[in-house]
């Protein structure tokens, strides 16, 4: 190798760094895809990718040695854990280590949010959200007047059996914290092994649209979007009284060094651009703009569709973050979105997992002839878990193709 | 009064077309012809959900809106009185625990004058083709979210072909769903969204 780990780190930071501040990169840099594949690249169940920390890191070390993607994203494991940042949100110390629940996070607490494999699902199964109700319509009021009062006292005894008393509470706590420190030094060890390899560390934190709480977390999925229709003003008062604690949660990762917090929306493909402008937007927006104001930029993951709200983005100042998009047209949203923001996405999984080594390189090099001028693109597969039977000779088509014509 | 109601189904006027249904009902109006209203209007839902007018928001609220009214209504209809379109079976595939999308496509197929069978969520293979079997769908529908669910779909179209289950047609659908993956899978049409058919 003719550059060194740090050297390389070096361009591939420059690299994203340029992309995401809307210059021209000297070529477009490349996301990675993580998850299912990483176990069974290395041989390993998925089970002990989620519950056996020392296996885990080894599975990862192996993918990142072997798929040079400019900003990999192997990591052990977690699921959304939005519900415990905001009851933990007036405490920046512990809310930046409820960011994600692992496998044995999920254990200690033993919530209805999460299936992990070899507990409620096959031991090859992928980790999933499944979210739930744990709030009843009328309850509304009390979410509004205090939400971490409510989430804290009414939600999280609900959603957790180990949380259900007070007696059992305190003893769960503990060992979550316990396990917060596990999690936190293995990712540290990640990051060290990352850093010996040459790839960047751009750290990441998280925020959360606030109807995204209710949704995924409170009221389930289903139920909020018919109380959007049958309690619209309550739905609307508790999105508002959701932002004060979700910018707290967010800002403790800028106590720890971080400047970048990834926003993943869910309802926003359930949503007409009437009740998305009125029920979901104006509260995200805040939230963006707020933690803008701090010197901490967004990184949203457009779930689904999007092309309907996609005006919408250009409400907020240039430079405000980096839109990265699952189903939405990427030439169409970055035709609208050039010189305001930056756009990430562009390869279907489905491609990745069904394409061939031609079809690959065809398709990059289509897709890149129209999204790579002006930079500000960062070429990336339009979600991050690639399936375990996704061919590896066409995560290898992919880097190379974006090395040709990148 | 049908086409009042029909309207309010449309205008996702939901206490105010189960109020009308209901005095309809009371007022000795034909169930019959309730039900055939409200497969109208969730019929056009339906299209305005394809022409980009609606979205899931509103499929889950016309689904809500159509199940209340057929609660009261089903009992004044007699067994065998509406004819079935055909028998669909349906069911997330294995590894994958996600439930709405099916559920919407459930909602929409019963509406739409379909029997509907659900098998559940991370069906192994072995139940869809037992159950294939069993019930003998006109239509086997498999639902994903995740990822991992396109291999699951693959392998088990694969299943219910190497047991000879060919007459049915199979229909994927889910939010990882595209053209790409009907053909990897070798199902007979897709959707990325519960209500395209």
């Amino acid at each position: 190798m003719s550059k060194s780990a740090q050297e390389l780190a070096k361009e591939r930071q420059a690299r994203i760094e340029a992309a995401m501040n809307l210059e021209v990169p000297d070529r477009v840099p490349l996301r990675g895809v993580g998850g299912d594949i990483i176990p069974a690249y290395a041989g390993i169940t998925q089970q002990e990718f989620c519950y056996d920390y020392d296996k885990a890191i080894k599975a990862v070390e192996k993918f990142l040695k072997d798929f040079p993607f400019d900003w990999p994203s192997g990591s052990i494991p977690g699921l959304d854990g939005r519900v415990f940042s905001v009851a933990f949100s007036e405490f920046p110390e512990v809310a930046a280590g409820t960011t994600f629940i692992s496998g044995p996070m999920h254990d200690v607490l033993g919530d209805k949010y999460y299936r992990f494999p070899g507990n409620e699902t096959d031991v090859n199964a992928t980790p999933q959200f499944v979210g739930g109700t744990f709030m009843e319509p009328d309850e509304y009021d009390e979410l509004i007047e205090d939400p971490v009062k409510f989430v804290t006292e009414k939600v999280l005894p609900r959603a957790c059996a180990n949380l259900a008393t007070p007696r059992q509470a305190m003893a769960t706590w503990v060992k979550l914290g316990m396990e917060f420190n596990r999690f936190s030094a293995a990712g540290r060890q990640i990051g060290m092994i990352s850093a010996s390899l040459g790839y960047p560390s751009i750290r990441m934190g998280g925020a959360y649209a606030p109807l995204d709480i209710i949704g995924d977390f409170l009221r389930g999925i289903t139920n909020t979007v018919l109380d959007i229709r049958r309690y619209p003003d309550k739905v609307k008062k508790a999105t508002e009284a959701l932002v004060e604690p979700i910018i707290n949660y967010a800002l403790s990762y800028k106590k720890l060094g971080m400047n970048l917090v990834m926003i993943p929306l869910h309802l926003n493909e359930y949503l007409s651009p009437k009740l998305y402008k009125e029920f979901y937007w104006p509260t995200l927006k805040e939230v963006i703009l707020r933690l803008g104001k701090e010197g901490v930029k967004s990184w949203v993951f457009f779930e689904g569709h999007h092309e309907q709200h996609l005006e919408t983005i250009l409400e907020l100042p240039k430079g405000w973050g980096v839109a990265y998009f699952e189903k939405t047209d990427v030439v169409k949203a970055k035709e609208v979105l050039k010189g305001h923001t930056c756009v990430v996405g562009g390869i279907p999984i489905s491609l990745l997992v069904g394409g061939t080594h031609e079809r690959i390189k065809e398709y990059v090099k289509n897709l890149l002839e129209q999204v790579k001028p002006g930079g500000g693109f960062i070429l990336s597969p339009n979600i991050g878990t690639a399936p375990a039977e996704t061919p590896l000779e066409n995560l290898t088509a992919l880097i190379e193709a974006v090395e040709l014509y990148g | 009064m049908q086409e009042e109601l029909f309207s309010r189904i449309v205008d996702m006027d939901e206490e105010g077309s189960i109020k009308l249904a209901k005095e309809y009902l009371e007022g000795g109006g034909d169930p019959q012809k309730l039900l055939e209203t409200c497969r109208n209007a969730i019929g056009v839902i339906g299209e305005k959900f394809e022409k980009g007018e609606y979205f899931l928001s509103e499929l889950i609220l016309g689904g809500e809106i159509f199940t209340s009214i057929m609660e009261f209504t089903l009992p004044h209809i007699k067994e065998g009185e509406t004819e079935k379109l055909g028998k669909i079976m349906l069911g997330t595939v294995k590894d994958d625990i996600h439930n709405i999308g099916k559920d919407i496509f459930k909602a929409f197929a019963e509406a739409a004058g379909f029997e509907v069978v659900d098998i559940g969520v991370d069906v192994p293979v072995e139940t869809f083709v037992e159950k294939a079997k069993e019930l003998k769908p006109d239509i086997i529908g498999m639902s994903c979210l995740i990822t991992a669910g396109i291999t699951s779909m693959k392998k088990t179209v694969e299943a219910l072909k190497a047991a000879c289950i060919t007459d049915a047609k199979i229909i994927i659908g889910g939010g990882r769903v595209d053209e790409e993956v009907r053909q990897l899978a070798g199902a007979d049409a897709w959707a990325d969204d519960a209500a395209r058919e």
